[in-house]
């Protein structure tokens, strides 16, 4: 029973990829791309994995489709993707598909005879006690591997820096000023705190149950975008410090955290053991912060591009 | 492995980049810039010591987070990682410092400057990460750093052209790092660990272990804009802002070089066949000739210099048919590996200053004349007397020529394939010298000849011309620590003995 | 057959998809939601292995690499879909070009 309802998850999965890029309009390729990353999170799900069903459903499937959404506007082929006319010629299409076919059969192989290695999880196991934190997810993510992880807070801010390169300067958005529906803004003033308090509560939930800073990270984002689509400009009107501090605070903290234990005789982002858990919550805190914060001027930036239109933003080329 | 030397200056060839990076961002655009160059000059300084450190103790690691592998990260400075680390240092250092100037005399470029300093030292963080990682899946994130730092930079000047070029770059790496990813799944799932070291001796041949290798050769192939998945590197390099331009061209491909030279020689050593290492070579030598025939034909510089480029990195490709032995022939009894290796590590120095050099006087070039289109070359040795000069120590250097560091890299990369009687590559080594030569001389005799009347030349800082033809000698100062440096490559155990396995390292996690 | 099977090959024929779909469309956006598919299927196969490996708890060390990974897959999408918006809105491409070589 339960190898058919995998079964079926998997060939939806598999079902819905090939729609989401065979579909005539943009907006139904996102649509099913949607559909796409929820039966991966529900995979993900089937397979154990609640930590990463939530990440792909809020970061993935959430945070990106907003983006993707914002970007339809845009795109005027949005109505039809109308590659008829350019579309490659048959040879090259023919060379395409005979090549991704071999290369199917090669990988289906491949994934089929893959020897068992056994994995870490007896190893992440034994060292649990160690680590500060009671959930071997966590314990990998901010302390076998915070390396990674540390690297990963600063891949968002990065691309919050390379998004202003594509205009040629720094360029934190405010909020077109249109008629919001004052209902509308009450709703978002509502909703704000409670999305704050939710997502704190999930990152202290990660130190024993699947949950984590980055889950919060996208809850407190996602309060962060509301503000911003009800008119409060959460960053533009911020004082530049702040908004630095704020985007660099966990890349920053977790580095200076890593240097101390280092002046101290360790290795770099070595904790302490008697105080590793509650170091852990501070990082996990201000990464999360960080990352909503980038997440949130993110989508402002994605927001003001469409808005250009409107009023054109003169991009710094000389 | 567990058991060498630690030592805290591996972790702060990383840390250090960031830090100043992360400080800049609360400068506006001078004390950003100020903050920048410090924090470049600072990363360069860093390298010395940690070359010192691997002179005086050999290898030295660093276990982050105080775990070893299997379950935790470790970085490792080896004499080749040093190498690498050390040319960075050096012609990032002087790209910075014509970085420097270059955005003050360009200050109508806005907000340019203000992006470039952070995202640049993200990028070099990145890059001396990815030289030290040891870690296959934190090697993925060092690449995505690389590759995101990298296209951002390439289009900061926010022209059509280049953000066309940099979406090109940007999904052609997007797909190889995942690529790269997809067998790095398949490692760890036929192996359960991720440490280069552990793998190696861990792996055994079968269809998980050959399809990873495909897909992490070709992933990584197309971020090192290798023949012929190089589509993406001509118009990315060439539409970038000069310092930027040097930069992609003289170190980002690199970085992907360098893991795949880890990769076939530490990790895939049971699964690689002789016929393996001809097909790269194949790639190469094609890359060579058609690389440099392209470049023949453009006629703007930053064009001829990119399509360069792409022949150059096919040099380094040509090395994988040598370290790659047949079957039965044992690595003791193959004495072409040191020349082999002499001329990978060779080719990477001598090119990385001599492109680098090539891009920042291209970028004089520029300023001076408003564009560079091969008409702005002529009278250059008049016009703009040290650039000329640097631009022709340059091209020799990459003609290879005698005494430059070009010449020394592709005299033992012959060597090399004549000792291992493989002497079909012999053709492509030479002829690629030969279109160079074409290019080169078709430039200088450009730069001999009488101007068009009544064109103005803009003065250009003296500073941007003396920092571009240093790089130019460095191409050839590289050559007279030779011997030096072929012996503290020596003690690293790849570069004596091929594709070579480890023994099993230590398997248990922290006491 | 076991369970982490059945995802692993699917695992193999997302990327698949993904892959041909860069290919064959030439629109950007559509190109930057192949790349997504393909992100899609290599995160599959970790966890699908994470599932085989699984003892008390699932493997968690693929786990964090996927969440990780997610991120940064995430991030460069975000710069992606910048980046054809900026072309768009300057050129009005949303295609490459034909190759000029």
């Amino acid at each position: 029973m339960s190898l058919w309802i995998d079964s079926l998850l998997a060939v939806l999965a598999v079902f819905l990829a090939v729609r989401c890029l065979l579909a005539p309009t943009l907006p139904q390729c996102v649509f099913l791309f949607f559909a796409f990353g929820l039966t991966l999170a529900l995979a993900w799900a089937r397979l154990g994995a609640v930590d990463v069903a939530i990440a792909e459903a809020a970061i993935a499937a959430g945070f990106l489709g907003v983006l993707l959404i914002d970007a339809l506007r845009d795109f005027s082929r949005s109505r039809s993707t109308g590659e008829g006319g350019d579309r490659p010629s048959r040879v090259s299409q023919g060379l395409v598909g005979a090549g991704v076919l071999v290369f199917l059969v090669v990988a289906i192989e491949a994934v089929w005879r893959v020897p068992n290695g056994g994995g870490l999880t007896a190893l992440a196991a034994d060292n649990l006690p160690q680590s500060g934190v009671d959930h071997p997810v966590t314990a990998v993510l901010l302390n076998y591997r915070s390396y990674d992880t540390w690297l990963e807070v600063g891949v968002v801010l990065m691309a919050l820096l390379a998004l202003f390169a594509t205009g040629g300067r720094e360029y934190f958005c405010r909020p077109v000023v249109r008629a919001v529906d004052p209902l509308l803004r009450q709703v978002i003033l509502l909703f704000t705190p409670v999305l704050f308090l939710v997502g704190a509560f999930l990152l202290y939930l990660g130190k024993t149950e699947p949950g984590g800073a980055f889950q919060a990270a996208v809850l407190w984002g996602a309060g962060g975008i509301l503000l911003h689509l009800g008119g409060w400009p959460v960053f533009a009107s911020m004082a530049p410090w702040l908004r630095h501090l704020l985007l660099t605070a966990g890349f920053g903290f977790f580095l200076l955290l890593g240097f101390l234990f280092m002046a101290g005789g360790g290795a770099l982002f070595e904790y302490p053991l008697a105080q590793a858990g509650l170091l852990i919550l501070v990082v996990e805190t201000l990464a999360a912060l960080s990352i909503a914060a980038a997440l949130t001027a993110i989508f402002a930036y994605f927001n003001g591009m469409s808005a250009e239109s409107a009023e054109p933003f003169t991009p710094a080329s000389s | 492995m567990t058991d060498l030397p630690a030592s805290p200056l591996v972790a702060l060839l990383v840390g250090v980049p960031i830090a100043f990076a992360l400080v800049s961002l609360f400068f506006r655009t001078e004390g950003r810039a100020r903050t920048g160059l410090l924090g470049s000059l600072g990363t360069t300084a860093l390298a010395f010591p940690a070359i010192l450190e691997v002179a005086r103790k050999g290898t030295v690691i660093h276990l982050l987070g105080g775990w070893a592998p299997p379950l935790g990260i470790l970085l490792r400075l080896d004499p080749l990682a040093a190498v690498f680390i050390g040319m960075t240092a050096l012609v990032g250092g002087v790209i910075s410092l014509y970085a420097w100037w270059y955005f003050r005399k360009e200050a109508t470029a806005g907000g340019t400057s203000a992006l470039f300093w952070p995202l640049w030292l993200f990028l070099w963080a990145g890059l001396n990460g990815l030289f030290l990682s040891n870690d296959l899946f934190n090697l993925f994130v060092t690449i995505e750093v690389v590759g995101i730092c990298a296209v951002a930079l390439a289009v900061l000047s926010g022209k059509a052209a280049s953000l066309i070029a940099g979406l090109r770059y940007l999904l052609a790496a997007i797909a190889g790092s995942m690529g790269y990813l997809f067998g790095v799944a398949l490692l760890y799932g036929s192996t359960g660990t991720l440490d280069i070291t552990l793998l190696g001796a861990a792996l055994t041949p079968g269809p998980a272990t050959t399809f990873a290798l495909i897909v992490m050769t070709l992933g990584l192939m197309i971020k090192t804009a290798c023949f012929p998945l190089h589509f993406w590197l001509p118009p990315a390099h060439a539409a970038a802002l000069p310092p930027v331009s040097a930069l992609l061209s003289a170190l980002v491909v690199k970085g992907t070089f360098y893991i795949l030279l880890r990769l076939w020689t530490e990790v895939f050593g049971v699964s690689l066949t002789f016929a393996a290492g001809q097909l790269i070579g194949v790639a190469g030598a094609v890359a060579v000739l058609w690389g440099s025939w392209q470049a023949l034909m453009q006629d703007r510089l930053k064009l001829i210099v990119a399509h360069s480029s792409v022949a150059q990195l096919g040099y380094l490709l040509m090395v994988f048919p040598l370290i790659v032995l047949a079957p039965g022939v044992a690595a003791e009894s193959a004495n072409w590996l040191s020349p082999a290796w002499t001329a990978a590590v060779y080719q990477v120095m001598a090119h990385g200053f001599a492109k680098a050099s090539f891009f920042l006087s291209a970028g004089i070039i520029v300023i001076a004349l408003g564009h560079d289109r091969k008409s702005s070359l002529r009278d250059l040795v008049a016009r703009l007397p040290m650039t000329a000069m640097a631009i022709a120590v340059a091209g020799v250097s990459l003609i290879g020529l005698p005494p430059s560091g070009g010449f020394f890299a592709k005299w033992m990369l012959l060597k090399g394939i004549f000792m291992s009687e493989q002497w079909w590559w012999a053709p492509a080594v030479l002829g690629g010298s030969f279109l160079t030569a074409g290019y080169v001389f078709m430039i200088l005799r450009l730069a001999f000849a009488p101007a068009e009347a009544g064109q103005p030349v803009r003065p250009v800082p003296k500073a941007l011309q003396v920092c571009a033809l240093v790089l130019a000698i460095g191409s050839f100062l590289i050559v007279l620590p030779a011997d030096h440096i072929i012996q503290f490559l020596e003690s690293t155990a790849p570069f004596a003995t091929g594709v070579e396995t480890y023994p099993e390292g230590g398997r248990h996690g922290n006491d | 057959m076991e369970t982490y099977q059945i995802y692993s090959l699917a695992s193999a024929v997302i990327f698949a998809v993904g892959l041909a779909g860069i290919f064959t469309t030439r629109l950007f956006f559509k190109k930057i939601i192949a790349t997504k598919i393909m992100g899609g299927g290599v995160f599959l196969c970790f966890v699908s292995f994470a599932e085989r490996d699984a003892l008390a708890f699932a493997d968690p060390v693929p786990h964090a690499m996927v969440i990780t990974g997610i991120v940064v897959a995430v991030s460069a999408a975000a710069f992606a879909l910048a980046l054809a918006r900026r072309i768009q809105q300057l050129t009005g491409q949303e295609t490459f070009p034909v190759e000029e070589e």
